[in-house]
């Protein structure tokens, strides 16, 4: 048995609506202290870990350790009918075995729908040895992201000591967009060794425009060749990280 | 007598087709190619049918026809068509493609009086039916006995019996009590006889290859072939060859590499991505650049639904040959960009003119023999093809697959960029 309340929706939508970039049907594990969702794509190209302790909550009860499914994107068809600074409740109908959204404004409104099978498989995180750490604003790398995509599906991300760069080229045209150590976006960067990858464009922009309606600031690390991992800092304590496989160019 | 014969062709009158086919192309071609039997495609096109009509005679006692105008030709007319049923099953729509044989232009306007109540014929030569699959065969077989139906390019994705999109698992669903008709199934370019055997329950139907050709162009016509060895060429002695699956008489089949086939590879043409089943499975069936769902293509299919292993030939089995046109192998080899390049048909023209037609090149013609009409590099191409030494890589989406009969044509000819999207499990297996 669960109950869980959200003081501002927005919160809720802006957080469902990252995790649903990846996912349809998302298992929640919630316990006394948390509640977690770690799933992986159907392509298992990307990964999200997120994770909200009880104090993100403005009231939270959980009896025992339990897991939830739901269809993400149902459930944000009913958040968006949530104004900003409403209030939502999540509990589960123990007879029905529905989720109820309470959400409370100036008026109640409640909603039931329905829970999933839970899905029993354990993603485990990957485990990589990261050679460079990134730390941009949300709003830069979306621009980074944007400008690459007009000209081509897929860019490469490298690193030195001194710069990150996003380089993408498609048939026509080609993009190098520079972000300097230092600078506006760039906040920090660390780098053990000169590595770059190679990504997919349209899972990236997904994940940062969604992402950054959550946070201001992400961490990106990666190797050559290896993952990118993607950490979103919550103005609120929790998590919201992204794992992203990268793609290898052939010729 | 030997007859290499392609059943499955269209007329101009079927979408996407070159308004240049008519019955005298198709039978300068045919002859051309080496063809002795040759379906005239579409009779179910009212326009079509009177074309033929008046473009064709009827041979006696034989239910082929040939041309009006040139009796001597070698080229026979059978007539055929391709109809495409539409029906719902399961709650699931079918989009199923059919061929249909007919021993006379008569019994095929019978078979157009009965169909034409389920769609306007004339809209298209290969006309869409509102009625199921049963219901299409129950209609021509109760037309004429002799009539013959049979599922068209099995397997691709869209509009096949067991198409990835809409189509079946089994014969016997598509066809129901009607399926007791149903004696063949035409392989497809992307598909060939070992990809077919690894299901048993494809043993007791015919495998049988066709070019469904939308031109009279040499390397679209009979690019897929049967070949029979009959004592007289009849449209009964090929009927019955087929159906009762006789290898005395239905010797093999000819069949392009089925990589060179639009559909061989899982993919996504607008994103370049061209995967291997294995490829595609890992990445859950989507593509690595759009994030929607790959067009699977026939070799995933087939390992979906394969009970046997790679390599397994039932006993009954009909053989078959790979060749590939020839006009395909002398663009590759001097690697112009189409078949159409004069420098092309210069070289096509000298070997047929000197070997009689295009499968007495492809097929008989020795090394030496072709040396003193070609080049030496196209000679050794030409059996390099013969003898699968050629390397295809594979079609995917609606994109044929591409020849590398050299090492060096691979590097000059490199694939749509290839995508090679890992994934998470890569990484998490590697490293646990």
């Amino acid at each position: 048995m669960f109950k869980l309340k959200v003081a501002d929706a927005k919160l809720l939508k802006d957080m469902a609506t990252a995790i649903s970039i990846l996912i349809d049907e998302a298992t929640f594990k919630i316990d006394p202290e948390n509640l977690k969702l770690r799933a992986m794509d159907p392509s298992r190209v990307a990964m999200v870990d997120f994770e909200w302790p009880k104090t993100v909550f403005e009231e939270y009860t959980c009896t025992e350790p339990t897991k939830m499914c739901i269809n993400i994107s149902e459930l944000l068809k009913l958040l968006r009918r949530a104004g900003k600074d409403e209030v939502v409740e999540l509990s589960l109908d123990e007879k029905t075995g529905r989720l109820q959204i309470r959400i409370t404004g100036k008026y109640t409104r409640n909603f039931t729908m329905p829970t999933l099978e839970s899905s029993e498989e354990e993603v485990p995180t990957p485990k990589i040895t990261f050679n460079v750490r990134a730390k941009a604003t949300t709003e830069g790398l979306r621009q980074a992201i944007e400008d690459a995509q007009l000209v081509s599906d897929h860019v490469r991300i490298e690193a030195d000591a001194e710069k990150l760069v996003f380089n993408a080229a498609g048939d026509l045209m080609s993009a190098i967009i520079e972000l300097q150590k230092g600078s506006d976006t760039l906040l920090d960067l660390e780098a053990k060794e000169p590595s770059k990858a190679t990504f997919g464009l349209s899972y990236l922009s997904e994940i940062i425009k969604a992402a950054s309606a959550t946070s201001d600031i992400a961490t990106l690390e990666f190797s050559t060749d290896m993952p990118i991992k993607l950490d979103f800092q919550q103005t609120k304590e929790g998590k919201l990280t992204f794992y992203l496989a990268p793609r290898i160019e052939t010729e | 007598m030997r007859v290499i014969a392609d059943l499955h062709i269209h007329s101009r009158y079927s979408r996407a087709t070159s308004q240049k086919i008519c019955v005298k192309e198709i039978a300068r071609f045919a002859r051309i190619k080496g063809l002795n039997l040759v379906g005239t495609g579409d009779f179910t096109h009212p326009r079509w049918l009177e074309e033929l009509q008046e473009t064709l005679a009827q041979e006696s006692d034989t239910g082929l026809y040939r041309t009006a105008k040139k009796p001597e030709s070698s080229v026979r007319f059978m007539i055929t068509t391709e109809v495409s049923t539409i029906f719902t099953f399961e709650n699931e729509v079918k989009k199923i493609h059919h061929v249909v044989l007919t021993p006379s232009i008569e019994t095929a306007v019978q078979i157009n009086n009965r169909l034409e109540k389920y769609g306007d014929l004339a809209v298209d030569g290969r006309p869409t039916l509102n009625m199921d699959a049963p219901h299409l065969v129950e209609e021509v077989m109760e037309g004429a006995s002799e009539n013959m139906v049979f599922p068209a390019h099995a397997w691709t994705p869209w509009f096949s019996i067991f198409g990835a999109f809409s189509g079946f698992n089994n014969v016997e669903d598509c066809y129901q009590d009607m399926e007791k008709h149903i004696h063949a199934l035409e392989t497809g370019l992307s598909s060939d006889p070992p990809m077919n055997w690894r299901l048993s329950k494809l043993d007791k139907y015919a495998l049988v290859s066709n070019s469904d050709s939308h031109s009279a162009w040499p390397w679209r016509i009979g690019r897929e072939a049967n070949v029979f060895e009959l004592k007289r060429l009849s449209y009964g002695e090929i009927v019955d060859a087929i159906r009762s699956k006789d290898k005395e008489r239905f010797k093999f089949t000819i069949e392009t590499d089925p990589a060179y086939g639009k559909y061989h590879w899982t993919g996504h043409r607008n994103c370049n991505v061209a995967l291997s089943p294995q490829e595609a499975a890992k990445l859950g069936n989507i593509c690595p650049v759009c994030r929607r769902k790959l067009t699977r293509g026939v070799e995933q299919r087939v390992e979906e639904l394969a009970d046997r292993p790679a390599g397994f030939k039932p006993e009954n089995a009909i053989g078959f040959m790979r060749l590939l046109p020839l006009s395909e192998i002398i663009t590759t080899v001097l690697g112009t960009s189409s078949p159409y390049a004069q420098k092309v048909w210069s070289v096509y023209n000298k070997l047929v003119e000197r070997f009689g037609d295009e499968y007495a090149v492809l097929i008989d013609a020795t090394k030496d023999a072709l040396n003193k009409v070609v080049d030496e590099k196209i000679a050794e191409a030409i059996v390099r093809v013969r003898e699968g030494k050629v390397k295809v890589i594979p079609g995917y989406d609606g994109v044929y697959g591409r020849l590398a009969i050299f090492e060096e044509n691979v590097c000059e000819n490199p694939f749509p960029r290839r995508v090679q999207q890992l994934n998470l499990t890569d990484f998490t297996e590697k490293n646990q």
